[in-house]
């Protein structure tokens, strides 16, 4: 294997740099420099003011996730455990039965799904063929105060609303 | 009598910590319970009112020699299946002790038998930096300039024994 | 003993005590808010009590609060258990107790008799500390070997080894600091820096020792296994290094010792090489004959402090996104109450000392006091260079320290403590 071989040159060889202490001040006075602006002004600080101040999810953030329903209510999703088969992480735990609204001939009775052991890949919503699972409702804090409550029930994840308008969901995207 | 009780708990804890020293196994038991030693005789010293004495005993043994000595216990990691088995440990002291006993003893009574008017009071520069240091440097000058010397050459001979090994190499 | 003897003895031994473990929270919160603002950050700023958070210090609470209700685990494999309790123990006994011998104002001379503000009046000064100080590697030997861990032996092993190398440039260095100043007694060192040179730069150390004091402070900087010197706790390559094992209030004593550590080290260095508790310029008969001058002076710069003071407060204490009703503003607003009650206190205090005119008690009270602010003072900013070089070097290779300790700085002390004593021998 041949290529192109630059030597670089070795920093800190000469006498100015080997004495280290000038260097040292300099980089003291640029962290010096930092530090006086933000005290003497701390409304300049790169900082977001978090539960006051929400950071700006975009339509491609895989935030929570939720099932799609058609305009007049009924489910997307035919309970094919495409998701639930192609998920890394196993956290989709699909129960298919028999529809009751005609539109097809299956329907999940349950559909779990574990945020502890979710790894939010994406996969689940990459594998549906039906669009029925998304994961755009901008919900990126997830907390909970036992391990039950981490498992989202299929009513949970139809309530949740989806977070931007279908316009777009698909200029992100997906 | 505050310094009699003082006196009384330092050498306690000097002879305590030098027994310890001989009977513990661990020689990291061993090493702290010295340590305890040298610091009771700092204390000792700083009853005497021999300050500089005090401070160097803290310096250089308790403080110097004797963190060298644990840093190496350390970097040896001895487990305890390296330690000795020491069973005829408990004949060896009883045997040491019926030996020392008698000159023990012996010390006491001649130093009972001294007499007590000797012991004045020193003044209050007594064991200074200054008295101890003008000592040294004017009345002892010379045997103190050897002394240093050979600690020299005690130096130059740990660093030719220790290049020594490297050369077998 | 006078009942003024015992007064003063008792409020020695407090200062001695307690002024260190008050800078334990100054400190910590100094280190978090320090390297929030050197890294565009804002620290802690949440904790608080009735919406009182103190710019951050309520966290201390807090965090005091999170470790001594934590469990106190001494894991099962520890066969020397005596010194693994030990250990944090001596680490944080041994930081407090060579800041005994630290003087924090001058001779102090009520009714005719003197009184020497250390906390231990010994005039073993450097020696105290260099031989009480010597002690804290046991704590961390002890801490390291009996975790029986990997990481805390081999932190351990890093520490001791780094303190007992720097131990030797840093004596050396105080050598050449006895030379010049003539005394091992630290009080009678920072007379000797009241002086002045050629009439117009005060005599501190740094001026008549630089090379020392660099020494001095880069040497420090390692015992007190600070960064760029804090291999013995390096994250990255052993986790917490010789305290990986502790937990709870076990490990809070070591964080504390840590703290208490800086604070006297950076005593100890401001007493060596910045003056001490002297007000440069202003040297103790300076004070005790101008007492008039020097209160009304004070009495003019506190409202103008206070003003510079409060109006950074309304500007920075407040919610920067927009918020009906900020809470913080009018958390500013107590804050500023109080501080005008303390500053019309102090009004009235001084007016006393106005009164009472110089020479006498009340001018040497007034001027302990003030020497005692100063001292505080500039150990207060030795500490912020601490946290300060923390925040911007990175930490040194195990052997770049070593060569450092040995080749450089060993050489330095020798060739320091030379031309010192030539200089000495030739100007006196």
């Amino acid at each position: 294997m041949s290529g192109k071989i630059k030597i670089m040159e070795r920093k800190g060889k000469d006498l100015y740099e080997r004495l280290y202490l000038i260097e040292v001040f300099k980089g003291m006075a640029v962290t010096f420099g930092h530090f006086l602006s933000n005290l003497l002004d701390n409304s300049k600080l790169y900082v977001r003011h978090y539960p006051e101040v929400k950071p700006e999810i975009t339509a491609r953030w895989r935030g929570r996730h939720r099932l799609t329903k058609y305009e007049d209510g009924t489910m997307k999703c035919v309970a094919c455990f495409m998701c639930q088969t192609n998920c890394p992480a196993k956290c989709i735990m699909i129960e298919a039965g028999e529809r009751v609204d005609g539109r097809t001939e299956k329907m999940p009775v349950r559909f779990d799904i574990d945020l502890l052991e979710c790894i939010y890949c994406g996969y689940c919503v990459e594998a549906c063929p039906m669009d029925a699972i998304r994961m755009d409702t901008g919900i990126f804090s997830v907390t909970g105060d036992e391990r039950k409550s981490f498992v989202l029930k299929i009513t949970d994840l139809l309530e949740t609303p989806g977070a931007f308008t279908e316009e777009e969901y698909k200029k992100g995207g997906a | 009598m505050f310094a009699d009780g003082l006196f009384l708990g330092f050498a306690v804890l000097a002879v305590l910590g030098a027994a310890g020293l001989v009977v513990f196994r661990h020689p990291m038991n061993g090493a702290m319970s010295f340590v305890v030693t040298l610091i009771s005789l700092a204390g000792l010293y700083a009853l005497l009112s021999a300050k500089l004495i005090f401070a160097l005993q803290l310096i250089v043994y308790a403080g110097a020699i004797m963190s060298l000595i644990v840093f190496i216990i350390m970097f040896l990691n001895i487990q305890p299946s390296d330690l000795p088995k020491e069973e005829t440990k408990l004949v060896y002291i009883l045997g040491g002790l019926a030996v020392v006993l008698p000159i023990g003893l012996f010390l006491a009574k001649i130093v009972k038998s001294l007499p007590l008017s000797s012991t004045a009071i020193l003044g209050n520069d007594f064991g200074g930096v200054k008295q101890v240091g003008l000592l040294l440097f004017k009345d002892w000058l010379v045997p103190f300039e050897i002394v240093s010397i050979l600690l020299l050459i005690s130096l130059i001979g740990a660093v030719v024994l220790a290049g020594k090994k490297e050369a077998v190499k | 003993m006078s009942q003024l003897d015992i007064l003063l003895i008792v409020l020695r031994v407090a200062f001695g005590a307690f002024v260190p473990l008050c800078f334990i929270a100054v400190l910590v919160w100094m280190e978090r808010r320090g390297a929030a603002y050197f890294q565009d950050r804002s620290g802690p700023n949440r904790a608080n009590i009735f919406g009182f958070r103190a710019g951050g210090l309520v966290q201390n609470l807090a965090d005091a609060v999170k470790l001594i209700t934590k469990e106190d685990v001494v894991p099962g494999h520890i066969t020397h258990k005596f010194y693994f309790v030990i250990a944090p123990v001596i680490v944080f006994l041994i930081a407090l107790v060579s800041f005994a011998a630290i003087p924090f104002a001058d001779v102090l001379i009520l009714d005719g008799k003197e009184y020497i503000m250390q906390a231990i009046p010994t005039d073993l000064g450097i020696l105290w500390f260099l031989a009480v100080a010597g002690f804290a590697v046991y704590g961390i030997i002890l801490a390291g070997w009996s975790s029986h861990n990997k990481y805390g032996v081999l932190g351990g092993l890093r520490a001791a080894a780094q303190v007992i190398s720097y131990e030797i440039p840093m004596g050396l260095a105080v050598i050449s600091a006895l030379i010049v100043y003539g005394t091992v007694n630290l009080t009678e060192m920072v007379q000797f820096q009241g002086q002045l040179l050629f009439g117009f730069i005060p005599m501190w150390g740094v001026v008549l020792q630089p090379l020392g004091a660099i020494i001095f402070i880069v040497a420090a900087f390692a015992e007190t296994n600070r960064t760029p010197f804090d291999l013995a706790e390096g994250e990255s390559e052993l986790v917490a290094g010789f305290h990986v094992e502790y937990s709870s209030m076990k490990f809070g004593m070591f964080f504390m010792g840590e703290y208490v550590a800086m604070f006297t080290s950076s005593a100890i260095i401001v007493s060596l090489y910045f003056g001490g508790f002297q007000i440069p310029w202003l040297a103790t008969d300076a004070l005790v004959n101008n007492t008039r001058l020097v209160s009304f002076l004070l009495m003019l710069l506190l409202p103008v402090l206070a003003l510079l003071f409060g109006a950074w407060m309304s500007k920075n204490n407040r919610s920067h996104y927009p918020r009906e009703n900020d809470p913080r503003v009018r958390e500013a607003n107590v804050y500023a109450k109080i501080m005008w009650g303390l500053v019309i206190a102090l009004e009235l205090l001084l007016v006393i000392f106005l009164i009472s005119g110089s020479g006498g008690m009340a001018a040497r009270i007034l001027t302990a006091g003030l020497q005692i602010v100063t001292f505080l003072v500039k150990v207060t900013f030795m500490c912020f260079v601490y946290v300060w070089v923390r925040w911007t070097l990175p930490r040194f290779r195990y052997d770049q320290l070593q060569k450092l300790g040995w080749q450089t700085l060993l050489p330095l002390s020798l060739l320091n403590i030379f031309v010192t004593s030539a200089i000495v021998v030739a100007l006196s």
